[in-house]
């Protein structure tokens, strides 16, 4: 078992290695294949410890293993360690099976692009940071793995460095990265200077210790940031829709198998932190809620059809949160797994409308394509009900487990609950809309020039096996847990996270209930304003400029943040940087070369002057000498 | 120990030195220069000498004999540029020859 999970971490890491340095001597296509396989045995790999493991007895499933001792400073000790449990095999399996499909569809996907190879190291590289991080047994190495994956997004959505939006959303991404990784570092200081150590089990004594301490409530909120940033939460949302820069096959690897669910596994495994700082646990579903709402909304004018999908992660991953921070850890997990079926199924079929498309992304130009594309048509369309929550797709399932825990955890859970069912209203219309802009009514003449076949050659054929997988995953994905019925995953994940809360049979109901009708009732108005024409969108046009600057969130940042910090930027170059350091600097130097003029005065050329000063000092030395004696 | 007292040894070795070095400051010529140079060696090789056979002891001598075969190898480099100065026709005094000045 462990010798499978070192392997699982190691080989996409060798397969990085691999092909940065066999530069190229590699085929471009051979890049792909290596990198696939690379993340295919990564799978295989967890796949076999997953088995090894249910031999285990349930208590007896926890396994650290360390490779060597990393960092020692006094008495701090820092291994390279590897923690192998249920819940760490789950997230294995996510992120090496969702990203050994997505690397196979690239192979398709970015056949003819100019710098294969090196998009091929960065996937690779992707998917071993993801596996770091979740494989962690302690919570610097999951620091190394954090900074890593935001490292590895910068790089590829800044893929196409040759445009300019790309190189700022890259950097966006990374800027905001990296203002949670600060959060998380800073928490991880307060944990070192209380507990002298930064194991998961230290960590979690202390907390339990430390009940609603100050300390305690600071440690969870800087690990809160930290997952707000890499799951794009509110506040620190407005990185991810830019990240649409990125290839289309980066986007669904974000999306769905790294990155953006890291901040919910990490408010799972430092769950005990979180649970011992309530507060702010609650802050994290309510922060969840909020921006599952919000996304839903701005999701509802946005024209380009990644973007879209864009949003209907952050709303997702909001459902994660609101989960996770109520206490039902094993339904968002749950939630996550499926999420990232459907969520890289829906990126995957629009990446291949985009291709058919010759690169196009704008909505308002597609059109009728269900006649061009049948095959991605239904399977955009498996994708779009499993993401509304439809049974018997994935999101039914675990939405609904996620809303009926919320039901069950209290007053403010109940809140959360209302806001919930409004996101899956939402949900369904902004689905359903891109769908009808996409594949409904009569092809439109942008895609009638434009569009090209996909034929049976190989890089289609790619496309089309995954994006097939996919879909079956998206269908039957949701049907490892049934809520009442049979529950195999949460009792898989009780040894590492114990629920707080049960929902009963009742609520299971009728969070159900609301949820499909919602979803329903969204997929129908949609239906009607798209498909039908029978409504009309409503002339709101305030609501409508504020949904289309995104409630204003960059320009606010713009002024908060950028404004101030580059005039303070621009008065210290005027004011400090002028006068004082350059200054400075181009005074010693005329000082120093006038100095130089003054002395040269002193060489005269004169050889017998020269003998005159020898001579003179020779004198006064000796002069000196005797005088002294 | 025969001959004259140590004092006027000294006091010849001082007289020559003496002669040499107002001879390096007071003429032009190149070539006095070099023969003044050459007397102030002389006379701190006197000196040296004098000292050595007061004390009986030969290290004195050895190092008379370094700084001879440092001052000849001294007036071979500076009988060559004195012979180049004259091949590019230039003036023989050293007070013209301020090319260096700072």
């Amino acid at each position: 078992m462990i010798a499978a999970a070192w392997l699982c971490l190691l080989s996409p890491l060798g397969a990085t290695l691999a092909i940065t340095l066999g530069g190229t001597r590699w085929s471009r296509r051979g890049a792909g294949y290596v990198a696939t396989l690379s993340v295919a045995v990564s799978f295989v790999a967890s796949a076999i410890a997953f088995f090894s493991m249910l031999g285990n007895a349930s208590e007896d499933r926890s396994h650290l293993s360390t490779a060597w001792t990393w960092l020692s400073a006094g008495n701090f000790d820092v291994g390279l360690t590897v923690l192998v449990d249920p819940l760490s095999i789950l997230m294995m399996l996510i992120v090496s099976g969702v990203g050994a499909l997505i690397v196979g569809y690239s192979i398709g996907y970015m056949d003819g692009d100019d710098e294969e190879r090196r998009y091929f190291a960065y996937m690779a590289l992707f998917v071993f940071s993801m596996l770091l991080l979740v494989q962690a047994g302690n919570l610097l190495l999951l620091l190394v793995g954090w900074g890593l994956v935001g490292l590895c997004s910068y790089l590829l959505i800044g893929h196409h460095h040759d445009r300019p939006q790309a190189v700022a959303a890259a950097k966006k991404a990374f800027i905001m990265n990296a203002l949670g990784d600060a959060t998380m570092a800073l928490a991880f200081f307060l944990l070192i200077q209380r507990t002298g150590s930064l194991s998961f089990a230290s960590a979690f004594d202390w907390s339990g210790g430390a009940e609603g301490s100050w300390a305690v409530n600071l440690v969870a909120l800087g690990l809160l940031g930290g997952a707000v940033a890499k799951s794009a939460q509110l506040p620190l949302q407005t990185w991810l829709p830019d990240a649409m820069e990125g290839p289309t096959p980066v986007s669904a690897l974000i999306h769905a198998a790294t990155m953006v669910t890291a901040g919910v596994y990490l408010l799972v495994r430092t769950a005990p932190i979180f649970e011992h700082a309530g507060r702010v646990q609650d802050l994290a579903a309510g922060l969840g809620a909020a921006t599952l709402l919000l996304a839903g909304l701005i999701a509802l004018v946005q024209v380009d059809i990644k973007r879209v999908i864009a949003y209907s992660t952050m709303s997702q991953i909001g459902y994660m949160f609101l989960g996770a921070g109520l206490g039902a850890y094993a339904n968002s997990m749950f939630h996550l797994m499926t999420h990232a079926f459907f969520k890289a199924l829906l990126f995957l079929a629009a990446g291949i409308v985009i291709h058919a498309l010759a690169g196009e992304q704008d909505m308002r130009r597609m059109g009728g394509l269900r006649r061009y594309l049948p095959r991605t048509y239904w399977a955009f369309l498996v994708g779009g009900l499993a993401l509304t929550g439809i049974p018997p797709l994935s999101g039914f399932f675990s939405k609904d487990s996620v809303l009926a825990s919320a039901l069950a955890a209290g007053t403010y859970g109940q809140i959360l609950f209302v806001a919930g069912l409004a996101g899956t209203f939402l949900t369904g219309l902004y689905t359903f809309r891109m769908l009808f802009i996409v594949f409904g009514g009569e092809p439109s003449p942008y895609a009638q020039e434009h569009f090209h076949r996909p034929d049976r050659s190989e890089p289609w054929l790619w496309m089309g096996l995954t994006v097939g997988a996919l879909t079956v995953l998206a269908v039957i994905g949701g049907w490892l847990q049934i809520a009442g019925v049979w529950h195999p995953l949460a009792d898989f994940l009780k040894p590492a996270v114990e629920p707080l809360v049960e929902p009963s049979g009742t609520q299971d109901f009728l969070a159900s209930l609301g949820a499909v009708a919602l979803g329903l009732a969204g997929i129908a108005v949609a239906w009607a304003i798209y498909s039908a024409r029978t409504l009309t969108v409503p002339t709101a046009r305030s609501a409508r400029t504020l949904l289309e600057h995104k409630f204003y969130f960059d320009e606010l940042y713009d002024a908060v943040f950028y404004r101030p910090s580059a005039l303070l930027a621009r008065g210290l170059r005027d004011f400090v940087e002028g006068p004082l350091v350059l200054g400075s600097l181009t005074g010693i130097a005329f000082g120093a070369r006038r100095l130089a003029g003054e002395v040269t005065a002193l060489q005269t050329g004169l050889v017998r002057t020269y003998a005159l000063a020898i001579a003179g000092s020779v004198t006064l030395l000796a002069l000196v000498f005797v005088w002294v004696k | 120990m025969m001959g004259p007292d140590l004092t006027w040894y000294l006091a010849v070795s001082a007289f020559l030195f003496g002669i040499g070095a107002l001879g390096v400051m007071l003429r032009r010529s190149p070539l006095i220069v070099l023969l003044s140079l050459e007397i102030m060696l002389n006379g701190a090789n006197l000196a040296l000498i004098t000292f050595s056979r007061h004390h009986g002891e030969l290290d004195g001598q050895v190092f008379a004999l370094a700084v001879m075969a440092v001052a000849a190898s001294e007036v071979v480099v500076g009988l060559g540029l004195i012979v180049a100065v004259h091949r590019r026709r230039l003036e023989l005094d050293v007070d013209k020859l301020s090319t260096l000045r700072g």
